[in-house]
């Protein structure tokens, strides 16, 4: 069997610039095709850049727009993952994630998770998709489909899994951040993403694509290190940090069924259990079931009670700064200039 | 683990902190993209700054002389008469082991022109004649701003803008004026960590070795002005505002009480020197509020 050639289009799309970055991604898809590559990766957002903001809605497509039937008819023989805002018929807004394969739009998958917290406003903008599917593909395995924040949460993984998906693809616009002197790669949200990514490649015994941008978008710095994970959870491939460019990594998708016999996880996975106790936890969380698991004095649906009764503070308590905590010294601290 | 260069005399050259010390590869890879970002969705290929002989000022030359070439930097050097000679040597040592662009001007006629001088008033009037230090600091301040962006017209460059994340998170800062800019390559690094970069791109070291300094009347010091220590200072704001511990656990770890929260009032206090004024709402749509583009979007470069 032929390694399959992955290319990582580890890019930094210009925000906004639809018609820039679709060019770029007909160039890149060219030169991925010259170098032999059987699946194509861009990051989350290619299309359009991450931080849109009100420009969602200008930048946004429908599945039918002949721009990305273009883009598929450039796909015969050979697997590709592209990005951009969709436009539903409802005129919701998706960050979209969609396989191109043999000149047609494969699959869409819509962001599930969108983060709203921290640097990340995604909610305000976007609407979250509903649907998690494997999809069937011309590589002769399930592709699994995810965008950046899905891989935060422990059932994204699994499900695509369970489902039929032997390569988890990841796009991502991760911004970096944390660059503590003591992280792995002098960048927390480095570490933490290999940490993880690591962990679900081994977990469900299958390769883990992750492609994530480069450059900036105003204050965010987008750190690149798109990776490929064997189905041990080695990294076969790690990208520059920060760097552009088209990465290309050779696999052997025989290493899915050696992995997979050797370590038989997925033929033992419960998921019956896993059903029946998500049905019963959902039932309690709504309140429509006793809670077994709750401490008692739990309100309905929280698992936890509070950790003691709540006493009002006594009128003539002394009050909790007070007193002699104040310093013995003046402490002249102050800002001078306005 | 980060190491510090050690003065002649073998002490280390500066106190940093074990939690604040950062991987400063990683740190001037993303500030030299994120200048050249900046620059690129503006349509410039030139920056202007204020440079006064101060480690903030200097660090943000030497990291845009590494992101564009010193060619495309313009150090501007804003003396008021009696700024300190040896601040004016460094940014002048600066400008030399750069080699990048510069120009002299002094501000001494133009804040003289508005307090007045000696028994002579000025715009202000004789009442101005005895003003405090704080307006004469602010209104230097405002006037090097206008200064830079004036240059940035005859230069064809962004100002880019020099105050650190400790400075800012306290308010130690002029608003409109030192803190007015384009863009800002250190506003995340506090003092500690600019010190820590600083050494490690090569600012010379008497820059980082002396004490900080506004600058706006002789013998000034910001700690000897605050009271406070730089690296004790980072510690409390780290650990309350990246961190986000609480007082109390911050007491607990051994910090002053009464410093954590005179610390906490300045924040407090300084909170609307780092945002944009908002705007009474009365549309539909109100920029900041429910109109919100991303600065530089397709067709807001410059042409």
């Amino acid at each position: 069997m032929q390694p399959l050639r992955i290319a990582l289009a580890q890019i930094g799309p210009r925000l906004g610039a639809f018609d820039d970055n679709l060019a770029r991604h007909h160039d890149l898809l060219r030169d991925a095709r010259a170098a032999g590559a059987g699946l194509v990766v861009f990051p989350e957002l290619g299309l359009t850049g991450y931080l849109l903001q009100d420009l969602a809605a200008e930048v946004a497509i429908r599945l039918d727009d002949p721009r990305l039937a273009e883009l598929a008819a450039g796909t015969d023989g050979l697997s590709a993952v592209v990005s951009f805002v969709e436009e539903s018929a409802d005129h919701r807004l998706f960050i979209a994630a969609a396989l191109l394969e043999d000149g047609e739009v494969r699959h869409v998958h819509r962001k599930l998770f969108l983060p709203t917290y921290g640097l990340f406003d995604e909610r305000r903008f976007f609407a979250a998709g509903d649907v998690l599917r494997a999809a069937p593909s011309r590589l002769g395995v399930g592709v699994g489909l995810s965008v950046c924040e899905d891989f935060w949460h422990l059932a994204v993984p699994q499900l695509l899994a369970l489902d039929g998906a032997q390569v988890l693809v990841n796009i991502s616009a991760s911004p970096g951040r944390d660059l503590a002197a003591t992280n792995e790669v002098g960048l927390g949200t480095a570490s933490s993403w290999r940490l993880l990514m690591r962990t679900y490649a081994q977990l469900t015994t299958s390769f883990v694509v992750f492609c994530n941008r480069v450059g900036v978008d105003e204050s965010i710095t987008f750190w690149g290190g798109s990776e490929v994970i064997d189905p041990s959870g080695r990294p076969v491939f790690s990208a520059p940090l920060f760097e552009e460019g088209l990465f290309t990594v050779d696999v052997a998708l025989e290493d899915l069924r050696r992995e997979r016999v050797a370590l038989p996880l997925l033929r033992d996975e419960r998921l019956e259990l896993e059903a029946r106790e998500l049905g019963r936890i959902i039932a309690e969380r709504a309140g429509m079931a006793a809670d077994t698991t709750a401490a008692s004095g739990a309100a309905p649906g929280l698992d936890v009670a509070p950790p003691e009764p709540y006493e009002s503070p006594a009128a003539d308590a002394p009050a909790r700064t007070a007193g002699p905590v104040r310093a013995a010294e003046p402490i002249r601290l102050r800002a001078r200039r306005r | 683990m980060a190491t510090v260069p050690l003065d002649d005399a073998g002490r280390p050259l500066f106190e940093l902190p074990a939690e604040l010390a950062i991987d400063t590869d990683v740190a001037r890879r993303v500030i030299s993209g994120f200048i050249r970002g900046q620059l690129r969705q503006a349509g410039f290929e030139r920056c202007v700054l204020a440079l006064s002989g101060g480690i903030d000022s200097a660090l943000v030359a030497y990291l845009v002389a590494e992101a564009i070439g010193p060619a495309n930097l313009l150090a501007v050097l804003m003396p008021y008469r009696t700024s300190s000679p040896a601040s004016r040597a460094d940014a002048e040592a600066i400008v030399a082991d750069l080699a990048c662009q510069s120009e002299l001007i002094d501000i001494s006629p133009m804040v003289d022109a508005y307090f007045g001088r000696e028994d002579l008033a000025g715009a202000a009037g004789p009442e101005a004649l005895a003003a405090s230090a704080i307006r004469r600091g602010n209104l230097m301040a405002r006037t090097r701003m206008a200064v830079a962006y004036d240059r940035s017209v005859t230069f064809g460059g962004l100002v880019v803008g020099t105050g650190n994340k400790t400075e800012s998170l306290i308010g130690y800062t002029t608003i409109y004026g030192d803190n007015a800019c384009a863009f800002n390559p250190i506003g995340d690094l506090y003092k500690s960590q600019v010190r820590q970069l600083a050494a490690a791109i090569g600012v010379p070291r008497q820059v980082i070795a002396k004490a900080p300094s506004a600058d706006l009347w002789p013998d000034q010091t910001d700690e000897g002005e605050g009271g406070f220590s730089y690296p004790l200072l980072d510690r409390i704001l780290y650990w309350r505002v990246d961190r986000r511990r609480s007082l109390e656990e911050l007491a607990g770890m051994g910090f002053e009480r009464a410093l954590i929260e005179r610390v906490d009032r300045l924040m407090a206090t300084s909170e609307f020197k780092r945002q944009v004024p908002p705007i009474a709402k009365l549309g539909p749509r109100t920029a900041g509020v429910d109109y919100l583009y991303p600065r530089r979007r397709p067709g807001s470069a410059r042409a």
